[in-house]
C-alpha cells in the first residue's frame, strides 16, 4: 500500500504511540481489503463503548483529532435514575463511561451523543467520505446522502478520527456502489404506509439482502426523511446492508439502469402488503396486553417527529402506569423546547431521555428492571429489545401513532 | 497436516478446535465477561471460547463487535486464535485491534479437515495452521 511521507511517519511513531497504533490498524485493513492508497477523511462519528485500557492507548501522545468527529449516546444513559432505572443497571459502567467521555471530548470529538449526526450539524454530501460507526448512520449517510462510507467497526472510525485517513477501499469506489440486490415494491400505495410499515420493509429486505447493495424500484410517492430513516436502519441489523438506492429518489438511483450501473442485478424480489404484514408480525413478540413502557427515538427523534408527538399529546395525559420515553439529541431537544414542542409532551407526562441510545441500551435497562412490555415504532429497536433484553422484556411494534395511543391507555390498540 | 493461509491479524497460537458452521459477531454471540457462546439454541451455545483455535464462516453484525472482542481480549475470554474463509470489516478490525491471531482463505477448506476437539497450531504472522493428526 502506498503511504504518503506524512502518513509513513504517522506508522514509525514519529507523531507519537496513539497515532502509530491508529495508523497500523488503518493500513492493515487497506491491505487486507484491497486499498491501495489512504484517502483523506474530514467526517467521522465514534461510539462510545471501547473499553477505557484501549481508548488510553490509542489516545496516547494525541492532542488534537484531526476530522470533525461526533460521538454516538452515552454509555451508560444519563437519565437512568429519572427513568426509574435501579443503579445496578448501570454503575459498573459508569466510571469508565466517564474517562472515555472526558478523553474524547477533550482531543476534540463533538460531544452530540447521538446516533443521529445529520440531525446535529454533521452533514455529508454526495461524494463526500466519512467514517460513521453506528450502522444506522452508515446506510443514511451511502444512501440518502450519496457520501462514500464503510461499515467501519468503531476501532476504525476512531483510528480515522485521530490520522484524518481512512483506506480507499470498498464503497469509496464507485465500482462498488452499484445495486446487486433488486426489490421491486408491488401494489404498495406508500403514500399510507406508518413508519412501522416503512421500518417492516427494510427489516424484510436487509434479512434477504445479507451484505449486498439493494436497489428498490416501485416506489411511487416519496416518503419524508424520517420515514427514509424508518425504511433503512432496520436494513443494519437484520442484514448488514449499508448502502440501498431508491431509483427516483436518491442521487446515485435515478433509473434503475444507473444504479444497477447497466449490469443485471444478481438476485431480485418482489414485496408487497404479504411481506410486510410477515415481517411486522415477526417483530412483535407478545400479543396485544398492558403496556409498561413506550420508547421513541430509534434512531433518535427529528424535530418534525417531535412535534408529530407534541400534536398527538396536546391536552392528553400519559396512563399513571406508563413510562413514556423519547430519544433525541440535546440540540433537537433545545430547539423542540422554544417551540414549545418538550412542553406539550413533558406535562402530558412524557420523558425525553437525551444522549441516550433507544435501542440496545433501553434493552439493557428493561432487562435489568424487570420491564416486561415495551411498545415501540422503530423495527430496529424492536429487534434489539427482543434480543438483548431477552428473556425478561417482550415488543410491541406499531406506528407512532399506536405507540402514542398506548401511552395515553395504557393498552395496546385499545 | 500444514496449510497455507492469508494472514489477517499478526500473532501465533495453538490449542483446541472449536468449529462454528456459521458467522460470528463478537457482540450478542460471545459473553466478554466469561468467554461463553451465548445465543440461546444455537448448536455452540454454552461453549466457552476462551483460548480456544476458533473456526467460522465469516464476520457478520455491529459495528461495535470490535469494542466486545477487546473486553474478551482484557479479561483474558478471548480466542487463541480465529480462521474463517473469508473475513469482512468488522470481525478483520475486531482482531487486529484486540490483537488476536487470525487467517482466512486457507489453501483447503477448514470445514473439511478441522473438527472440533482436534489440536492445531496458528501461525498468523507466516500464514501458516497445522492441524496434528
Amino acid at each position: 500500500m502506498f503511504l504518503t511521507p506524512e502518513e509513513y511517519e504517522m506508522c514509525e511513531g514519529k507523531h507519537g504511540p496513539g497515532i502509530e497504533k491508529a495508523m497500523k490498524l488503518l493500513v492493515q485493513m487497506g491491505e487486507l481489503f484491497g486499498a491501495k492508497r489512504m484517502t483523506v477523511v474530514d467526517n467521522c462519528h465514534i461510539l462510545m463503548n471501547d473499553p477505557i485500557e484501549w481508548v488510553r492507548e490509542i489516545t496516547e501522545g494525541v492532542t488534537k483529532i484531526r476530522a470533525f468527529t461526533t460521538m454516538h449516546p452515552l454509555n451508560p444513559c444519563q437519565h437512568w435514575e429519572e427513568m426509574g432505572i435501579p443503579e445496578s443497571a448501570v454503575k459498573e459502567r459508569l466510571k469508565q463511561g466517564e474517562e472515555r467521555n472526558k478523553i474524547y471530548t477533550g482531543i476534540g470529538m463533538l460531544p452530540i451523543w447521538s446516533c443521529t449526526p445529520y440531525f446535529v450539524g454533521s452533514l455529508l454530501y454526495p461524494g463526500a467520505i466519512f467514517s460513521w460507526s453506528g450502522s444506522s448512520g452508515i446506510i443514511v449517510g451511502n444512501s440518502v446522502f450519496a457520501a462514500r462510507g464503510n461499515r467501519d467497526a468503531s476501532v476504525m472510525s476512531i483510528a480515522s478520527a485521530i490520522t484524518g485517513r481512512t483506506p480507499e477501499m470498498l464503497l469509496h469506489k464507485k465500482e462498488n456502489r452499484y445495486g446487486q440486490f433488486l426489490v421491486e415494491l408491488e401494489n404498495l400505495d406508500l403514500e399510507v404506509l406508518t413508519e412501522a410499515e416503512y421500518g417492516a420493509i427494510g427489516y424484510h429486505i436487509g434479512a434477504q439482502a445479507g451484505s449486498k447493495n439493494v436497489v428498490i424500484s416501485g416506489m411511487r410517492h416519496k416518503p419524508s426523511f424520517d420515514n427514509l430513516k424508518y425504511l433503512l436502519s432496520p436494513m443494519q441489523v437484520s442484514g448488514a446492508v449499508s448502502l440501498c438506492h431508491i431509483v427516483g429518489l436518491t442521487p446515485e438511483a435515478p433509473t434503475l439502469k444507473a444504479a444497477l450501473g447497466g449490469k443485471k442485478p444478481e438476485m431480485k424480489i418482489t414485496l408487497g402488503r404479504n411481506q410486510i404484514e410477515e415481517a411486522r408480525s415477526s417483530l412483535n413478540t407478545v400479543q396485544a396486553t398492558a403496556v409498561e413502557v413506550v420508547v421513541l427515538g430509534c434512531p433518535h427523534f427529528s424535530i418534525r417527529e417531535i412535534r408529530g408527538v407534541a400534536q398527538l399529546l396536546d391536552g392528553k395525559k400519559i396512563a399513571d402506569n406508563v413510562r413514556f420515553w423519547i430519544a433525541t439529541a440535546e440540540a433537537v431537544y433545545n430547539v423542540s423546547k422554544q417551540a414549545g414542542y418538550v412542553d406539550i409532551i413533558e406535562n402530558a407526562g412524557g420523558r425525553f431521555i437525551t444522549g441516550c441510545c433507544a435501542g440496545p441500551e433501553v434493552a439493557r435497562l428493561a432487562r435489568a428492571s424487570g420491564i416486561k412490555v415495551i411498545a415501540t415504532n422503530s423495527a430496529r429497536a424492536a429487534h434489539y429489545i427482543a434480543r438483548v433484553a431477552y428473556p425478561v422484556s417482550s415488543v410491541l411494534f406499531g406506528s407512532t401513532q399506536e405507540c402514542v395511543n398506548a401511552g395515553v391507555t395504557g393498552k395496546w390498540r385499545a | 497436516m500444514e496449510l497455507n493461509a492469508r494472514k489477517v491479524s499478526d500473532g501465533r497460537a495453538e490449542g483446541e478446535v472449536l468449529v462454528c458452521n456459521g458467522p460470528f459477531s463478537f457482540l450478542g454471540d460471545l459473553d466478554p465477561i466469561t468467554g461463553v457462546f451465548s445465543v440461546k439454541g444455537h448448536e455452540l451455545e454454552g461453549q466457552n471460547l476462551a483460548g480456544k483455535i476458533f473456526i467460522f464462516t465469516t464476520g457478520r453484525g455491529s459495528t461495535a463487535g470490535s469494542s466486545v472482542a477487546i473486553q474478551a481480549k482484557l479479561n483474558k475470554k478471548a480466542p487463541a486464535a480465529m480462521v474463517c474463509l473469508e473475513v469482512e470489516p468488522i470481525i478483520a478490525a475486531a482482531a487486529i485491534a484486540a490483537g488476536i491471531p487470525m487467517v482466512d482463505r486457507l489453501d483447503k477448506n477448514p470445514f473439511e479437515v478441522i473438527k472440533t476437539g482436534d489440536f492445531v497450531k496458528v501461525d498468523a504472522t507466516k500464514g501458516i495452521v497445522v492441524v496434528h493428526e
